[in-house]
């Protein structure tokens, strides 16, 4: 028929448009949104871990411990750096460029239709645009070590997990907390820049899990699709909930406690952790 | 509509006064490429009155309020009793029926404006009279008819279920006026009819999509639409804003017929992976 016909002039962008939709549909969720909560949780774990407490310790020392054990964890995984590419690394950039060029394709018209749907539409786009922005500022400077983005010249550590990334947020750098820094305004720009960038990926998430039953036809009845829709409003809060308290966790963390605990915590497992504090 | 908007409306009815002068602001176009501007203009309104009562009245004596002598104001209309789609417009930003717009209801008040707008949508012939045929393109695109006709009798078809029928019942009742996709963030103005096999379907036609693949002869081109609604401009360019089913004066349960659909695609999706 002529769908035969019409083929014949079509790119091979248009013959695979479905595939490419529904791959941009599915990496959203899996693997970008499956990671977005482990990852969530484990930062969070600074707040959490507090609830392990032992006797005797420090109000903070169980989170700080307790964060640097996941990132540890993470970090033992084998062929880390290839999970990386093929789970995370490529899908986000799949998901983010065909998600920039879905975006062009629509015109928000909120002004005039400002129902709650099609305020979801809109800031469905808003949080990609500065969604993308964010996550590459946010790996650029923690995993690339960009540190010329970072105020202060701060650069996240591994070993120190906690403690560096307390600093991040404050953009001062050891030496100027010793000189009695505690946030430059740099640190304010990134700590800000983070609420934002977090809570809107979080939005982003839930959001998009709600439009994805749609998109694949899970949910039908309008009935369904509110049922859904409490579902995912839920989720997303949980998932706020765990951004904003590993957040604060963190901009309240003092570096230096966070340090003398992670020195500690590292004694214990052998000279390699010596690495990191050479640094410094 | 909410129950709110019901009852403000109706309180409008019941507070406005027969004789009061309502101001009608007109978004004017000459043709096809040439400038917009406004022109305002003085009606007294009766009781009943509706946006196309006025724009007779403007029509009989196209004086502006500055009294300035102009052209009659263009529009198109039919049933006058929302039905046949013909008089769609925007009024005060919105897009809807202007035949069954009450003064009443958008200006109780002495002196109180209503602006018209043409449908952003489609391509403007004149002032307020657009060319809606992009739709009737759509229909044709994704085959949105019962395939029977042949050379030769091909006796009675199957029989449906009462169900089957009410389900449908409301799909049917589209009136291709295109509000859904006036409102559509996704649906673009596309003057020329070379991008109209590759731009978004819009709800209208989601709707007859599903309309005649619900159909048990309709559904003998069923792969056929789905094939379409898997393209470009197919279902899956849908965003979920779903402005489409609130500005439908039919009540067409669109969204839930886009999701349907979306349910069709995927498993026609996974069927041409596995089996074809
Ligand atoms: C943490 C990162 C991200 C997660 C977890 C995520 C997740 C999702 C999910 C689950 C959907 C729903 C898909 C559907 O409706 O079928 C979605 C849609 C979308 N995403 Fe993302 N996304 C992320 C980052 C981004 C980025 C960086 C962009 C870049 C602009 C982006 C742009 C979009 C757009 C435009 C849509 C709507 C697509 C449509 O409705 O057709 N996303 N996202
Ligand atoms: S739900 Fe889809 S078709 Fe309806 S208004 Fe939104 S984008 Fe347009
Ligand atoms: S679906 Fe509703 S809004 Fe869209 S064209 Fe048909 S009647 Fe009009
Ligand atoms: S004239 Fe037919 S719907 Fe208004």
């Amino acid at each position: 028929m002529t769908t035969a016909h019409t083929q014949s002039h079509q790119g091979p962008l248009d013959r695979n448009y479905f595939l490419l939709r529904r791959l941009h549909s599915l990496t959203g969720v899996v693997p970008i949104g499956v990671f977005l909560l482990f990852h969530l949780t484990t930062n969070a774990s600074v707040v959490w871990g507090m609830l392990d407490s032992r006797e005797g310790e420090a109000l903070r020392e169980r989170g700080v411990r307790t964060f640097q054990n996941e990132v540890d964890f993470i970090h033992s995984t084998p062929f880390l750096f290839l999970v990386e590419i093929f789970g995370l690394w490529l899908p986000i950039a799949f998901h983010s460029i065909l998600g920039l060029y879905y975006a062009k394709t629509g015109k928000g018209n909120t002004a005039s239709y400002g129902w709650a749907a099609n305020r979801r539409y809109s800031l469905q786009r808003l949080s990609g645009y500065v969604g993308v922005l964010f996550l590459f500022y946010h790996v650029a400077t923690l995993r690339w070590h960009w540190t010329f983005l970072m105020p202060g010249g701060v650069a996240w550590d591994g070993e120190r997990a906690a403690s560096t990334l307390a600093l991040v947020l404050r953009g001062a750098s050891e030496a100027a907390l010793e000189a009695g820094a505690s946030y430059t305004l740099g640190g304010v720009i990134v700590s800000l820049f983070y609420m934002l960038g977090v809570s809107l990926l979080v939005y982003h998430f839930a959001n998009g899990l709600w439009t994805a039953a749609i998109t694949w036809g899970l949910t039908i009845s309008q009935k369904a699709q509110q049922r859904w829709g409490v579902v995912c409003a839920g989720l997303g809060v949980a998932l706020m909930a765990l951004a904003w308290s590993s957040l604060l966790g963190f901009m309240t963390l003092d570096p230096k406690d966070a340090a003398a605990i992670e020195r500690s915590h590292s004694g214990h497992k052998g000279p390699a952790m010596q690495l990191g504090d050479s640094q410094h | 509509m909410t129950t709110t908007d019901h009852a403000a409306r109706a309180a409008a009815r019941r507070s406005a006064k027969p004789g009061r002068k309502v101001l009608i602001r007109v978004k004017r176009c000459e043709g096809p490429g040439k400038p917009s501007r406004f022109e305002t203009f003085a009606v007294t309104i009766e009781r009943g009155a509706n946006i196309i009562s006025c724009l007779q009245q403007i029509a009989a004596n196209p004086v502006t309020v500055e009294g300035t002598r102009t052209t009659p104001v263009v529009w198109d209309s039919g049933c006058l009793e929302e039905v046949c789609g013909a008089c769609t417009m925007i009024i005060n930003g919105k897009v809807r029926q202007s035949c069954s717009c009450l003064i009443d209801e958008y200006a109780p008040a002495e002196g109180d404006v209503i602006t018209l707008e043409p449908m952003s949508k489609f391509p403007v012939v004149r002032d307020l009279w657009v060319d809606r045929s992009r739709m009737f393109h759509n229909l044709k695109r994704l085959r949105a008819w019962v395939p029977i006709d042949g050379t030769y009798s091909l006796g009675a078809g199957p029989r449906e279920s009462p169900d089957a029928q009410e389900a449908r019942y409301k799909l049917s009742t589209c009136m291709t006026c295109g509000c859904c996709l006036d409102a559509c963030p996704q649906f673009l103005l596309a003057e020329s009819p070379a991008s109209w096999d590759t731009s978004f379907v819009g709800a209208q036609a989601f709707g007859q999509a599903l309309l005649f693949n619900s159909h048990s002869t309709g559904a003998q081109l069923k792969n056929d639409r789905l094939e379409v609604l898997m393209g470009p401009g197919g279902v899956v360019d849908c965003g979920n804003a779903q402005n489409c089913v609130k500005v439908c004066p039919k009540e067409i349960p669109l969204t839930e017929a886009i999701a349907s659909l979306g349910r069709a695609v995927t498993i026609r999706g996974f069927t041409r992976f596995f089996t074809s």
